[in-house]
């Protein structure tokens, strides 16, 4: 492939840039439709994964709902136990015996039931003195007895239990148990779950309570939650009662509020009662700068005339729920880069097809302008490629027409300048070019070179009698005699009137006789011009290079006088220079 | 010759720009309690005295002490503190003496606050360690339709009639020593071995007359008026007063003839203070009539320049003090909240 010549000062070509702008174009448009995609997916997982937590929340709520909702049905059950209904009044005793077989049952209850701290029949009288009370104490069983039972009637789990009607249940703020005595459940964030027992005369004589241990009940409940998601609980006001950090929790019983709302800002919504859950995406804490997803729910606790709730939330890493958008992001870059490669081929494909004539017509346009040439054109395209061709091509036919026509003329002009306008011969400007040319040739060669001189012999008369356009025509045809005699090298020149010469190179005397005796005789028939013969004779003079001068003008002038010889002997006749014929000077 | 000008010419441009430098403003940094030290008062101080004003809030004794001796007093420059809680600032040389006469505006505290040698605890070998600046007094609240006449003594807390009426604190130290003043005891904050016996008997009583003991002042509110209480033991004072007045209840607030024990919280100045005139501008700032009446207006607590609208000066107020075992008397009321009887004390 021809390079064009200035390719050099062409840094970037038209291909290349055009190819350039093609190629980024594709990449870009796959890149940004990718990363788009990217975002939109990335944005659709979480907002699927926060609905899926807030689903999981509401599940983990219900399954709280259904448990509490278990719990007091057992203390319903207890309180329904027929020994019970012992307790004598207005003492509030109750039987020894009964008093066994509760605590039989209660043992039983608290066997089948690991997250109940401990359960308690507590008097209406007496200060609310405990009747029966079993503890866990370190996986084992205590029964409380005698000096060790303790009042409790200044307890909202009794005052309160006590002014609910028959099956009605109580459920505590969830709160730390600092009640001393409490064994297992003493400094642990207890649920105390009660029911009044109703006397036979009317009124409530007791109360059953169950306490509950908050986070074994939980354990159970979010045993089956995936393992990246936190667990948290706050009560109405906010104050976190389970929380991953267990130093979180329950801030209030040390004299310091530690809230979901700041925690979580989302959830304050919540708390301010706008708003039944929340969702959001947030910094877990300042120690855990990770992304949470986080889901809160506000959840209906105790009686539901009674308005009570808490929250419970559910968190997820914002990392875990990402991970399968990085998988997304990183097929979308495979992507990305496999739609980049067609991108780039198309590019220099296009290009190339745009660029290929563009380059076949440059390299035509050169070709042309260098040596006239034409070569292949995209002419047969229909575009404004083709059209461009097609211009092209004109332009070249219609400049070589105007280059014809001007070599034409500059031929003719040249023509004139070296010719003999009448006869076609060599005029004296172009005789004596030959003449030098001729010298220098023989000085080389070493030869001699002949220069004949003719007159012509009664031409004048000719121009008297029959007028010059005749002598013209004489002298049109002797031109042609003399050119048809002498060999196609050899030169004939008119030097003016009547005056002819012809050159001959590299010849020795014989032959110079010999052509000047064949000139001679070729001139013996007459000359037919209108109708008339004409005879025409010739007188020749010879000089001869280098032996009769060195200079065009010494030859010519031997050669004159060698001619004037022949005429003064009468014409029809040819003399060489002799030193006798110079004009005697001095002496 | 201009060489020696030129360079001084410099040299005093230096100077110029370096001034701003050296009257930069200063930094002023208050650990208070919330409601101590409102944005809009600070401003004021912040403009009077060019300075900056961080405030910083506590909510606890335990997070106070926490604060203020984690960095030995160098994290703050002036604080607020109780006069029981003092003791140990100073013990620690925590909390360091003031000049009174940077502090003009203590000419215009109460009788009650200007003689400091007889607040106890905030003056040590003559010299004073701290100003008061708000208390509050542990009176009693009565409602006035189940209790027609004002009741005079602590004892209407054991009254039979009013039982499951009675609300009362849950707190240790606060506790003994009223129990303590109700049985006439003399020194309420230095039990005798044998006291201790019959206060703690006296509590189990007080425990079988009242409905509940609360711990924060709204849930006291909130127990006040969904119970039908008649008498409580206002730990939180004038505070409780306020609450329950804007709640609608028709209450009525009195310190009893055995006089109220009160917390008294002081102003003092840290051991790390970096500019003490500055911390003591503060002081003297906090103790003029529109702040002390912010205090009042907005937080319903009793300042030191104008006698509380609830309280009479005659009223026997004894300020808390450092107890004898605060360990001793936390577990003993442990158990009598728990509900150990009586035969066990």
């Amino acid at each position: 492939m021809t390079e064009p010549e200035n390719s050099k000062s062409i840094k970037f070509g038209i291909a290349f840039k055009l190819g350039l702008i093609l190629a980024a174009f594709g990449v870009l448009a796959s890149g940004v439709s990718g990363y788009y995609s990217y975002t939109a997916g990335r944005a659709l997982v979480i907002k699927l994964a926060e609905q899926g937590l807030l689903t999981s929340t509401h599940v983990l709520g219900r399954r709280l709902s259904i448990a509490l909702g278990e719990v007091a049905n057992d203390v319903r059950f207890l309180a329904r136990i027929p020994a019970i209904k012992r307790i004598s009044l207005p003492s509030g005793n109750l039987p020894v015996e009964s008093q066994n077989v509760l605590a039989d049952s209660f043992a039983a209850m608290l066997s089948v039931h690991p997250e109940y701290f401990q359960i308690r029949l507590i008097s209406a009288d007496q200060n609310g003195i405990e009747l029966v009370r079993l503890d866990r104490d370190r996986g084992k069983l205590a029964r409380v007895t005698g000096m060790d039972l303790q009042d409790k009637g200044h307890y909202p789990y009794v005052f309160q239990s006590l002014r609910l009607a028959a099956g009605k249940i109580y459920l505590s703020e969830i709160a730390i148990n600092h009640e001393q005595g409490a064994h297992s459940g003493l400094e642990k964030p207890t649920l105390r779950v009660a029911t009044p027992v109703k006397s036979p005369t009317g009124g409530n004589s007791a109360v059953v309570v169950v306490n509950v241990d908050l986070n074994s009940l939980f354990s159970l409940l979010k045993a089956d939650l995936p393992y990246d998601f936190r667990l948290f609980l706050s009560n109405e006001a906010g104050d976190f009662l389970i929380h991953p950090d267990a130093s979180q929790t329950f801030g209030f019983d040390r004299g310091r509020r530690i809230l979901v709302q700041d925690a979580f800002e989302g959830a304050s919504s919540i708390v301010e009662g706008k708003a039944q859950s929340a969702v959001m995406t947030v910094s877990a804490s300042e120690r855990q700068p990770d992304k949470v997803l986080a889901a809160f729910i506000k959840l209906p606790y105790g009686d539901t005339a009674s308005n009570r709730f808490v929250i419970l939330g559910l968190t997820q890493p914002l990392e875990n729920v990402l991970r399968d958008t990085r998988l997304l992001g990183l097929n979308i870059i495979q992507m990305v880069l496999l739609f980049s490669i067609p991108a780039i081929i198309l590019a220099v494909i296009v290009s190339r097809a745009m660029t290929g004539p563009l380059n076949m017509m440059v390299r035509a346009a050169k070709r042309f302008s260098e040596d006239h040439v034409t070569i292949d054109l995209p002419l047969e395209r229909k575009d404004e490629l083709g059209l461009l061709a097609r211009g092209l091509r004109e332009m070249q036919t219609q400049i070589q027409a105007h280059l014809s026509e001007l070599y034409e003329s500059q031929r003719d002009i040249d023509h004139l300048a070296h010719h003999d306008a009448l006869t076609g011969l060599a005029n004296r400007l172009m005789f004596n070019a030959r003449l030098e040319h001729a010298i220098a040739n023989s000085q080389r060669t070493d030869k001699n070179a002949a220069l004949i001189f003719i007159d012509l012999d009664s031409f004048k008369e000719i121009n008297d009698s029959h007028g010059h356009a005749v002598g013209d025509k004489v002298l049109k045809a002797v031109a042609t005699r003399l050119k048809g005699m002498v060999r196609e090298v050899d030169t004939v020149a008119r030097m003016g009137g009547d005056e002819l010469i012809v050159l001959i190179e590299a010849i020795d005397d014989p032959h110079v006789r010999f052509v000047a005796q064949k000139l001679i005789e070729g001139f013996r028939p007459p000359i037919h011009v209108d109708g008339k013969d004409l005879q025409i004779g010739i007188s020749i003079g010879i000089s001869i290079y280098p032996r009769d001068g060195n200079s065009p003008s010494e030859l010519l002038n031997k050669a004159d006088l060698a001619m004037y010889r022949s005429k003064k002997a009468g014409g029809n006749t040819f003399h060489f220079y002799a030193a006798e014929m110079a004009p005697a000077k001095t002496g | 010759m201009s060489a020696t000008r030129y360079l001084l010419a410099v040299l005093l441009l230096a100077l110029g720009s370096a001034s701003p430098l050296a009257c930069a403003r200063e930094t002023l940094r208050v650990l208070a309690w919330p409601g101590y030290a409102d944005r809009d008062l600070v401003k004021q101080f912040e403009d009077r005295y060019n300075a900056t004003v961080e405030v910083t809030f506590v909510s606890s004794d335990e997070i106070l002490w926490e604060k203020v001796k984690s960095g030995q007093g160098a994290d703050f420059d002036v604080f607020a503190v109780n006069t029981a809680e003092l003791t140990r600032y100073i013990d620690q040389g925590l909390s360091i003496p003031l000049d009174l006469s940077h502090i003009p505006n203590t000419r215009h505290q109460l009788p009650r606050f200007s003689n400091l040698q007889s607040i106890p605890g905030i003056t040590r070998e003559g010299r004073v360690y701290a100003i008061p600046y708000t208390y509050s007094a542990m009176g009693l609240i009565y409602d006035r339709k189940q209790v027609k006449k004002p009741p005079t003594s602590m004892a209407a807390m054991w009254d039979p009639r009013l039982k499951g009426r009675v609300l009362a604190y849950d707190g240790s130290s606060q506790n003994f020593s009223m129990v303590a003043l109700s049985l006439g005891i003399k020194t309420p904050f230095q039990l005798k071995e044998k006291d201790f016996r019959r206060v703690a008997k006296r509590l189990v009583a007080l425990r079988a007359n009242v409905l509940t003991f609360y711990t924060l002042p709204e849930e006291s509110i909130a127990l006040f008026r969904d119970n039908s209480i008649a008498l409580m033991f206002a730990n939180y004072g004038t505070q409780q007063v306020d609450q329950l007045r804007k709640a609608g209840a028709d209450i009525g607030y009195v310190i009893p003839q055995e006089g109220a024990l009160a917390w008294l919280d002081c102003w003092t100045i840290t051991r790390g203070v970096r500019n003490k005139r500055l911390a003591e501008d503060w002081i003297n700032y906090t103790l003029e009539k529109p702040f002390s009446d912010a205090l009042t207006q907005r937080q319903g607590l009793a300042n030191t320049i104008e006698p509380s609208p609830s309280a009479d000066k005659s009223d026997k107020i004894i300020w808390l003090e450092p107890v004898e075992d605060f360990k001793m008397r936390a577990e003993l009321w442990t158990r009598i909240l728990s509900g150990d009887r009586a035969g066990k004390f």
